[in-house]
């Protein structure tokens, strides 16, 4: 897919472009705010990554910017600044996302591929289905090969999240921050291990293993 | 030329501003006395030498000049206290108390004068004293004076003018002592919140200034910086052994770091050996540094902020049993039996985020230290005193009596718990959070020893009730 990076430190816009065109993704670059509104407005991407302060725009001008035009390409903000009301300013001037300075190329990685399925999955769906499995959203049951698989509230929410970004890598932040809603970093390994009662429940007693454990980045349901 | 101390304070130029004022009422008073005191006397004077004319001028007009000159020789045996002249019309003098008039130049109006009569005084010498006349032409062209002695009045007047003085001088010098005595004292006791002041410009946090007991807006000056000096004193320690512990543990894992990525590239240049684990380990490392960093940074801006951001009302319950979903899985992994206990329907105003980062933090030091086989509690309750308590109570090791109030400090971590992760931070901002919600953090013994189990620790994270 085609993505806009707004980033005013050119070695991390730099290694940014490298790491997601060997994706297989195709990037385009601006160094400052009104070169990133300029290019946002002439191409069309299906992702842009902006970076919160630049110089003669910052990130969050340039976003509200272009959502009064109409452009609701999903935006992922960067930013330096990572309190709670630094995140809902962000959010509020049209942000879909928001990652802290320093990440790890996975965390963004995994997130720009989260945004960009968002914007496919723009219907209501009542039932997801990845492979074997399949989750009735509205009956709130889960089966897979057609056997019913009993699952804790959250456990479900989990699993629907995993499903919605069926093939894709999903970090233990991303499922933190969507599932639990927390922002904050916990010194154990708490999501590990709700995942891994969630894999008992769906892989356990199957041939194969749908949820994987991605090194150095997280989780990923395949079908 | 510099005026001395004393006068260039401000309670001294207060005190001259209404020594001024007070100057200026006290001369409007006086003056007023002085008119309705000697302006009253010469007054008085002028119009009984008025009378004293309109009496002669009758007997002239009734039986003219040889009347009033009768008049004036029966006047003069009779001792009134009148100056008399009477004149021709060519000023030439006829009779009279005195010999010539005081009247220079006479034109023909009735005048005024004021002149000096010499009279033999008691020793034998003269005395001049002042007097005041009048001066008219008769109806037949004859001049006649009338005059008075005004001594005694004009003495009266004079020692009124001097008691006048003597009473502004005196409250010029009483009110001049006041405002040195007022400000004497005032700057004594500004004195010493200067001095206090001096000392902490030069360096000296420590400096308090001497609340007198005397109960006055200094005493309540004196405690509000003595109470700022040690929110700033405390402040400043915070910041400068946050810097001393940022350097201390940001430089052990980065040397670390250095020290990997040094061997990893020599290996390479050597054609020796994969550097995949090396790297590997540098980016865990590296990310065990910008942990530590986000924390202090979290703590930083809490302190700095001295209130929760955008605060909001909710359920303790609710959020307690939110954080209990997400840890009692790791329990469970880890043998430990988790268990909770909420009071619903409870009120807390606070950052539910950093609330629950903080439970968070709480949970995982329980998880890091309780043994398989262990239990740790969850509960949330109403303190008699109205306040919220998060408690969690696990059968851990504990934390000995000594150790307790330490390991609340930032970077403390206790020698027995070096070899576990983390950067010794998580209470430290579970405090920082329960100051900014104007709550405290309080650690007490667990349960107590059970056979290897125990004897535990309770951290309670308390919080003023909901206003």
């Amino acid at each position: 897919m085609r993505i806009l990076i707004v980033e005013d430190d050119l070695e991390a816009a730099e290694a940014m472009a490298r790491g997601l065109t060997e994706a297989g993704h195709e990037c385009a670059r601006a160094a400052d705010g009104e070169a990133g509104l300029t290019a946002a407005r002439d191409g069309e991407f299906d992702v842009m990554i902006i970076d919160r302060m630049m110089p003669k725009m910052d990130g969050v001008t340039l976003v509200e910017t272009i959502r009064r035009e109409g452009d609701q390409t999903p935006v992922l903000f960067l930013s330096a600044l990572g309190e709670v009301g630094d995140r809902v300013a962000g959010l509020q001037a049209g942000g879909d996302d928001y990652l802290v300075k320093p990440y790890a190329f996975a965390e963004l990685s995994a997130r720009v591929e989260a945004l960009a399925r968002r914007r496919e999955t723009g219907s209501v769906q009542t039932l997801l289905r990845v492979g074997e499995l399949e989750m009735d959203l509205i009956g709130r049951s889960v089966s897979r090969q057609g056997k019913e698989i009993d699952l804790q509230p959250r456990e479900f929410q989990l699993l629907e999240f995993m499903m919605r970004h069926a093939g894709q890598s999903v970090t233990r932040t991303m499922l933190l921050e969507k599932v639990w809603e927390y922002h904050f970093d916990p010194q154990t390994n708490v999501i590990d291990v709700h995942i891994s009662r969630l894999r008992s429940k769906i892989d356990k007693g199957f041939d194969r293993p749908m949820l994987q454990t991605v090194r150095g980045a997280g989780y990923r349901l395949d079908a | 030329m510099r005026l001395p101390r004393i006068f260039r304070t401000t309670p001294f130029r207060l005190t001259l501003l209404f020594l001024a004022l007070f100057a200026s009422a006290a001369s409007a008073f006086l003056a007023y006395i002085y008119v309705a005191t000697a302006g009253e006397a010469t007054r008085r004077t002028d119009q009984e030498i008025t009378r004293e004319m309109r009496s002669l001028t009758g007997a002239y007009e009734r039986a003219g000049v040889d009347a009033v000159n009768q008049s004036l020789i029966e006047r003069a045996a009779s001792e009134r206290p009148f100056l008399y002249l009477l004149m021709t019309k060519a000023g030439k003098r006829i009779s009279g108390s005195i010999e010539e008039s005081p009247v220079e130049k006479f034109s023909g109006p009735p005048t005024w004068t004021t002149f000096q009569v010499v009279d033999q005084a008691a020793g034998g010498g003269q005395v001049r004293h002042p007097a005041r006349g009048l001066q008219e032409r008769l109806a037949g062209g004859e001049i006649l004076f009338v005059g008075a002695d005004v001594g005694e009045d004009e003495a009266y007047v004079v020692k009124i003018v001097r008691a006048l003085w003597g009473a502004g001088g005196l409250v010029i010098v009483l009110g001049l002592a006041c405002g040195v005595l007022f400000s004497r004292n005032v700057t004594r006791s500004i004195a010493g919140l200067t001095a206090v002041v001096d000392a902490v410009r030069n360096g000296d946090l420590g400096a308090r200034a001497h609340v007198r007991g005397a109960r006055d807006e200094f005493d309540e000056l004196a405690e509000g910086v003595n109470e700022m000096l040690d929110r700033l004193e405390r402040s400043m320690a915070g910041h400068k052994h946050a810097g001393d512990a940022i350097a201390h543990d940001l430089r052990s894992p980065l040397t670390r770091l250095r020290a990997r990525l040094e061997a990893a590239y020599l290996d390479v240049e050597a054609g020796r050996g994969d550097p995949t684990e090396a790297l590997a380990q540098a980016l865990t490392d590296t990310d065990g540094v910008l942990k530590t960093f986000g924390a202090v940074l979290s703590i930083a801006r809490l302190q700095a902020a001295g209130a929760a951001p955008d605060p909001a009302l909710f359920d303790p319950a609710e959020l307690a049993a939110d954080i209990s979903e997400l840890y009692e899985p790791l329990c469970e992994d880890k043998g430990i039996d988790f268990a909770s206990e909420f009071t619903r329907d409870l009120q807390l105003r606070g950052n539910r985020e950093f609330l629950a980062q903080a439970l968070a933090n709480i949970l995982d030091n329980a998880v890091k230290y309780t043994p398989a086989g262990g239990a740790i509690m969850l509960r949330v309750r109403r303190r008699s005193s109205g306040e919220v308590e998060f408690s969690v109570t696990d059968t851990g090791p504990g934390v000995p009596d000594e150790d307790r109030a330490r390991v609340v400090e930032r970077f403390v971590r206790l020698e027995n718990s070096r070899n576990e992760p983390g950067a010794g931070l998580g209470l430290s901002l579970v405090a920082a959070v329960a100051e900014a919600h104007g709550g405290r953090l309080q650690l007490d013994e667990g349960p107590g020893k059970v056979g290897e189990m125990g004897p535990g620790l309770r951290v309670a994270l308390i919080l003023p009730r909901a206003a």
